[in-house]
């Protein structure tokens, strides 16, 4: 019962993780991607091979795993956001596929069949003891450098440039600068989740990247509070605990994973009417309508009632 | 200082832009004048980067811009309001104006990772300036508040404040009297002027004519498209012609 | 693989009957952007609505080809005009954030397709029990009743929404809104009552891919989303965004690039180069990027409309 608590704690911390580097991209970036996974799966593969390969030590390697996520994006942030972000969302659709693609097909990551052989971080009789520490000491970390980063100079800019992106051009800041940036630091936070992932549970398959995650990840923002710091977190821990409740019915797995996808896409659909804000996001600040629609702003809109 | 020649602009069909040459000189106001359609907030876009010209060149300081993004063009010093104030409204006033620093150092996320303290430097610097300007529009006790809370004048004279904290040498206004009444007018009246008499070249896009008769020093009157007419203030109004172009389009 | 005229003429024969379906979403997707000015990435839940509802109607309630399609194709029409009464109506009315559109979209989509898992299975499944169409000799070539049946239901039904658009009050209506919504409505034309019948055309279209789809291969409920949807994107931004009919044609071009790329490509790595398909025409074709969603109508790009200064300041 502990274990299965700590490995519960675990994935949620990594989870926490996730939510986090997607909100600075979906809430703050206000970019549309699906495509979060993607890194997560690049930082877990490369931390995982690095390791295994080439026998670097495994903090080293998810270090690494996590610069070669940020630097990843990169492929999918420049050529969408230069030219328009309304495309990052399709090109974020091709690049999760294709990459996953790849994974499944070439021998070098196991293919289909996974990667099994994953270095473990730590050999100790309080393995997962220590794990969940440390995770939990990486999240709070990664919760105050967001906090720090969204609140001070840089986050004034964010605000200024959600409010209204071309006054905020004129006013000589570069937004495709700083959407690119937020882009890379979230993704490289999937990419540390993706090492922190591997070397515990030692096993990798592509399948674990897919819709199925693009979803949950979505749903943990989505439903927690866009744009707001704590938000994600509480609603990646949420939804990590909830799946396992249903777990309790023992329904076989053919059942279990649509009918998670069910709930969890049927809860950003709700969210999105009755509650656009989320769960921890106040009306004023955060949440998807902070972003404000490109066709009108909200001067506007107060004069034509 | 801003010199542009020649710039068009076809949407489809329809010349929105033909062939416009423009200058503006430091300490000049000019009045950018002609019926709505004129073409007077393309061709402010088009100096600004918002929209691409299909041919022309303009010089800005000295050095090709027609080619540089909107952002680039404000960094080296041209900076522009809009007709309607369009102020961040999740930001306060004094927030508002930090953010229009040209050298705004928050942008830069690996100096503030690794000189904090200079960019706590330049953020003490830049309010300062950002409070002294609010101050000059008398706005200065309002400066932690929101702009939600201001009138519609008040708005645009922080609207004006904010394209003057890019400290530029010139300046485009869209019609900056749109909407504003009572002591606001003086008070935008004053801080034109005196940017103006500070070296400045501005630019004004007005339909108030008692405005443009006050302050500016010539103007250019656009029809279709087109630079009709330019000369001084008091000609170009006294101009029969021109009054029917202006005032017939009304009709 | 060595190319001779004979294979030449036979994959350009199989791409052509391939496209059909590929052109029918794509016709969808482009008809919804115009029209409602939505990115429906919704359209593969769409699709796989219209795929299951099909699904029932053949295998469960046992009925012939035409009236299951027309089962599938109105249980379709019913949930795209809900999707925009319920759905794209009520957040158009708030003035949400595109980000707002894009996440309710996507979010859809994956929703219909766990639904249709959950439902029906994750395993890959065709229409009918047998789907192997009878096949002739035209010279060289090898030609399959479902390659004649696909491609006179596509040119009949790109015919019909061609009339449709061009001739009738209720087509020209469409075209109105999309160019110019508020002056449209001015003139006496419900806009929201366009943008029911946009859906409810994309609706018919997609409802007649899948039905083609369906009788040819097995496909998994996220296919859909995974290739369909996204080969249609793609051919709407190469066809230009707001040309409906390039849209179409542009997704002919794609269907036969892909049947072409047999002779270079292992038939493992195919899928991929759509894929990568995307960044190519990102990078490649950012005329059709240019327009944004937003009140810059695709009248107005073409010139109908006279830009006043106030339209150019809102539009930019």
């Amino acid at each position: 019962m502990i274990e299965f608590l700590l490995t519960l704690a675990i994935l949620a911390g990594i989870n926490v993780l996730l939510a986090c580097g997607f909100n600075l991209i979906l809430g703050y970036g206000g970019l549309v991607s699906v495509a979060q996974p993607v890194f997560y799966a690049i930082g877990a593969y490369s931390s995982a091979l690095l390791s295994m390969k080439l026998g670097l030590p495994v903090p080293l390697a998810m270090v690494l795993g996590a610069l070669i996520a940020a630097i990843a994006s990169f492929g999918l942030s420049l050529p969408s956001l230069r030219v328009s972000g309304d495309y990052l969302v399709i090109a974020s659709m091709g690049f999760q596929l294709g990459i996953i693609h790849i994974i499944n097909n070439v021998e070098f990551t196991g293919a289909a069949s996974g990667l099994s052989g994953i270095v473990s971080a730590i050999e100790s009789p309080w393995r997962s003891q220590i794990y969940a520490g440390t995770i939990i000491a990486i999240c709070a970390v990664t919760i105050l450098a967001i906090r720090w980063l969204v609140t001070g100079p840089y986050g004034r800019a964010i605000t200024a440039m959600r409010n209204d992106e071309e006054v905020f051009a004129s006013l000589g800041r570069d937004a495709v600068h700083i959407k690119v940036t937020l882009f890379a630091v979230g993704s490289g936070i999937a990419g540390l989740a993706g090492g922190l992932y591997a070397h515990y549970f030692l096993f990798l398959t592509p399948d674990q990247y897919g819709i199925f995650s693009s979803a949950t990840l979505l749903t943990m923002v989505v439903v927690g509070g866009a744009a707001t710091v704590r938000g994600p977190v509480l609603g990646a821990i949420f939804l990590t605990v909830l799946p396992e409740a249903i777990r309790f019915l023992n329904l076989p797995i053919a059942v279990m994973a649509p009918l998670q996808g069910v709930i969890f896409t049927g809860l950003v659909i709700l969210f999105l009417f009755v509650k656009p804000e989320g769960l921890f996001g106040s009306k004023s600040g955060g949440g998807l309508d902070a972003w404000q629609s490109r066709a009108m702003s909200s001067s506007m809109r107060k004069g034509a009632k | 200082m801003l010199s542009a020649r020649g710039l068009t602009k076809h949407f489809g069909g329809v010349v929105v832009a033909d062939s416009l040459d423009i200058d503006l000189n430091p300490g000049e106001i000019v009045a950018l004048i002609g019926p709505n359609g004129a073409g007077k907030t393309t061709l402010f876009n088009m100096l600004t980067g918002f929209v691409r010209p299909d041919a022309g060149s303009i010089v800005f300081d000295g050095q090709r811009v027609e080619k540089l993004p909107s952002h680039q063009r404000a960094r080296l010093g041209l900076a522009r309001t809009w007709q309607r104030p369009r102020l961040f409204e999740s930001l306060s006033l004094v927030d508002n104006l930090m953010i229009a620093d040209r050298d705004y150092p928050g942008e830069r996320l690996i100096e503030m990772v690794f000189r904090p303290q200079h960019v706590l430097d330049c953020e003490e610097k830049g309010r300062e300036r950002a409070e002294r300007l609010l101050d000059r529009i008398g706005l200065g006790a309002r400066a932690e508040g929101r702009s939600t809370r201001l009138s519609y004048g008040q708005q645009k004279l922080v609207g004006l404040a904010r394209a003057l904290m890019n400290d530029g040498r010139c300046i485009l206004l869209d019609e900056p009297m749109a909407g504003v009444e009572g002591r606001t007018v003086e008070t935008m009246k004053t801080v034109v002027r005196d940017e103006a008499a500070a070296g400045k070249a501005v630019c004004i896009v007005e339909h108030n004519i008692g405005f443009i008769r006050d302050i500016c020093d010539r103007a250019i009157f656009m029809f279709n498209g087109r630079i009709v007419a330019e000369g001084s203030v008091h000609d170009l109004l006294a101009d029969k012609r021109l009054t029917a172009l202006y005032f017939g389009s009304h009709s | 693989m060595d190319l001779t005229l004979d294979l030449a003429a036979q994959l350009t024969w199989t791409g052509l009957a391939s496209s059909s379906s590929y052109c029918l979403f794509a016709l969808a997707f482009a008809l919804v952007l115009k029209v409602n000015r939505i990115w429906n990435f919704a359209q593969a839940g769409l699709m796989v609505v219209a795929y299951f509802a099909m699904f029932i109607a053949f295998r469960w309630l046992g009925l012939s080809p035409l009236p299951g399609a027309i089962l599938g194709a109105i249980t379709t029409i019913l949930a795209a005009m809900a999707l925009e009464y319920w759905g794209f109506r009520i957040l158009r009315q708030r003035n949400s954030s595109v980000l707002t559109f894009f996440i309710f979209t996507i979010a859809m989509s994956q929703f219909l397709i766990y639904m249709a898992e959950l439902i029906f299975g994750t395993d890959p499944k065709t229409l009918f029990p047998s789907i192997i169409a009878p096949v002739r000799f035209v010279g060289p070539v090898v030609v399959s009743d479902w390659d004649l049946i696909a491609l006179s239901l596509t040119v009949t039904l790109v015919g019909a929404l061609w009339l449709f658009l061009r001739k009738t009050r209720e087509g020209k209506a469409l075209i109105a809104v999309s160019d110019e919504p508020d002056l449209a409505e001015m003139y006496g034309m419900n806009k929201d009552r366009a943008y029911l019948v946009s859906m409810a055309l994309a609706a018919i279209l997609m409802s007649a891919g899948m039905y083609l789809i369906g009788t040819k291969a097995a496909i998994f409920p996220s296919t859909p989303l995974s290739q369909f949807m996204i080969f249609a994107v793609i051919a709407t931004i190469i066809g230009g965004i707001g040309n409906i009919f390039a849209a179409g044609i542009a997704g002919i071009f794609l269907a036969l690039l892909q049947s072409y790329s047999i002779l270079v490509i292992a038939s493992k790595w195919q899928i991929l180069l759509l894929y990568i398909l995307i960044f190519v025409v990102i990078i490649l074709f950012p005329q059709g990027v240019k327009l944004k969603l937003g009140k810059r109508g695709p009248a107005r790009k073409a010139g109908q409309l006279p830009p006043a200064d106030d339209v150019a300041e809102k539009a930019s």
